[in-house]
């Protein structure tokens, strides 16, 4: 990585940091997930036996609903705000490649999005402490949920980074980021219902939740790995390729 | 430093640019002229590498664009129109961060960081948030940024918009120091400005190049000044015998006091009348107690030249 990179990355970081969206995003993140996580322990009281609480958690769909929302909000001001404030003339003025500023802004929401994560993580900590490490952690399907989680990340965040390239106006990246990571994140749900073998195989192919679910149970399947890695790796290229024609004027 | 060749851009909308070539030499400080929507910003904008040029040849210290654009960037200084900052950081840090950025060795960084400061007359001011700073300081913000990394060439579009007068005359102080090792292109649509500050203009309108001289030399484009002379006299017959000299185009009566009258008296261009005017009055007798000679000012050189 160039030093041009960690000097953006620094800056965008904490951009990030400094901004109230971020320490609201933090909060909410942690109040909903808390929820989400007793709730889970709730379930647990009730004699489930075949599963860990991580897996529950994991499944539980309104993370799911939090993580759609939270992204574009998180992405949209990446480079909106910089076409919308004309700093961005000042940014690609000074001898930096465009893919540094594309990988950095990446980086900078990336960074973030791996922090609203740790709550998290301490919730399962006071699980363990408080039940008396009753069921030691599995650690395999653990941290492949993480890794599910953190592939899904970046996918989203690409998404986001894109659209936010597409307008200066931030409202509009997020509600285009917003509907194409929605669009994706329920297109999947299709394969309970469309008849053909064929189809289904392909829907299930994309089908975020179910992915998790094996993820959450330690299977581990390459597929979703490429698939979420070459999607981000995509929609960076798309991103590079939107800013080098420069449609949009400072 | 500059040389541009045939440089067009095209909007989806028209051209902002159409085929204007033009160089600038190595120590020039040069004015950047023309009415707003000339295509002035567009050209500085595509000078330092942030918009392609739909075409045409440009080499900017020393280097092709757009080939060699990183080149470009690292050896010039620029201050965008309007100076856009990050408002969250500090001046210090930011211009450290750009002292990264534009590769500003890091052993240089602190000493290059306070000389800017001082340059710019921003050390009281280091600790400050940028979103706190009044329009004048957030200039200066600006323009150390320009600076931060020593580039021998300067681009500066519209340095002093939005300034009061008493910050715009310490920035052309400013630039006028800066311009004694360096090489300066500023735009403005401020012609005092250029007088001041530039040794030569190039006067741009709706995206030709319409003049490129020195001021010396513009000023005797056109008409080369009017003169201004009171007289005791007939003003009916004195203005008949003035108008009649071979090498004045107009004469204007401005004011009567008693029998003293005064007229402004214009040359056709490129000629000097007042030999000619000096002869006539000496001829006619007529008392005299006033004459002098309004020098062409940049105004109507840009006026001349750019009107519809």
């Amino acid at each position: 990585m160039t030093r041009a990179f960690w000097t953006l990355w620094k800056r965008e970081a904490g951009a990030i940091l400094l901004s109230p969206i971020a320490w609201v995003l933090l909060t909410c993140m942690a109040l909903i997930n808390g929820f989400s996580f007793s709730q889970c322990v709730a379930y647990l009281g009730q004699g489930v036996r075949e599963l860990t609480v991580m897996q529950i958690y994991f499944y539980i769909f309104h993370f799911w609903f939090l993580l759609i929302i939270l992204v574009p909000i998180l992405t949209m001001r990446l480079f909106s705000e910089e076409y919308k404030t004309g700093t961005i003339e000042m940014l690609l003025t000074a001898p930096v490649r465009d893919g540094d500023v594309i990988l950095s802004k990446f980086a900078g929401a990336f960074s973030f999005y791996l922090l609203l994560w740790i709550p998290s993580l301490l919730g399962l900590a006071v699980f363990q402490i408080v039940t008396h490490n009753a069921v030691p952690v599995a650690w395999i399907p653990l941290g492949l949920s993480y890794l599910m989680v953190t592939l899904v990340g970046m996918l989203y965040l690409s998404i986001g980074l894109f659209t936010s390239v597409l307008s200066k106006n931030q409202a509009v990246s997020a509600m285009l980021s917003f509907t194409i990571i929605a669009l994706l994140f329920f297109t999947g749900f299709l394969s309970y219902l469309v008849r053909d073998p064929g189809w289904r195989e392909v829907l299930t192919y994309i089908f975020t939740l179910e992915q998790m679910r094996s993820f959450s149970a330690g299977q581990f399947d390459s597929r979703p790995v490429v698939f979420y890695l070459s999607g981000t790796v995509f929609f960076l290229c798309l991103t590079q390729r939107v800013m080098a024609n420069r449609t949009l004027k400072g | 430093m500059i040389r541009v060749e045939n440089l067009t851009k095209k909007y989806a909308g028209g051209e902002a640019v159409r085929g204007i070539s033009f160089s600038v030499e190595k120590g020039e400080v040069v004015g950047f002229l023309g009415p707003n929507g000339a295509g002035k910003s567009t050209t500085m904008r595509i000078l330092t590498g942030f918009l392609p040029a739909t075409d045409g040849q440009i080499e900017v210290a020393g280097a092709k664009l757009p080939e060699e654009s990183l080149l470009v960037r690292q050896r010039i200084g620029y201050m965008p129109e309007n100076v856009p900052l990050y408002p969250e950081m500090r001046v210090e840090e930011f211009l450290e961060y750009r002292g990264r950025l534009k590769r500003v060795a890091r052993k240089d960084i602190t000493e290059r960081v306070g000389l800017v400061l001082d340059q710019c007359g921003l050390s009281d001011v280091r600790k400050k948030i940028i979103g706190t700073l009044s329009k004048g300081f957030r200039q200066r913000v600006g323009l150390a940024d320009a600076l931060i990394h020593n580039p021998p060439l300067l681009i500066l579009d519209e340095p002093t918009a939005g300034l009061d007068p008493h910050q715009i005359r310490s920035f052309r102080e400013l630039i006028k120091d800066l311009g004694r090792d360096r090489t300066i292109l500023l735009s403005t649509h401020i012609l005092s400005e250029v007088e001041m500050v530039c040794g030569r203009a190039i006067i741009i309108n709706r995206g030709k190049i319409e003049a490129s001289d020195t001021l010396a030399n513009l000023a005797k484009r056109v008409q080369s000044g009017a003169l201004q002379i009171e007289v005791k006299a007939d003003p009916v017959g004195a203005r008949e015998k003035l108008a009649k000299l071979s090498e004045v185009g107009g004469v204007v009566e401005l004011n009567r006091v008693g029998e003293w009258v005064s007229f402004e008296v214009t040359a056709l261009p490129g000629k000097d009348i007042r030999g000619e005017v000096d002869g006539l009055i000496k001829r006619e007798n007529w008392p005299l107690r006033d004459f002098r000679r309004e020098k062409a000012r940049l105004e109507d050189v840009f006026v001349e030249l750019t009107q519809e």
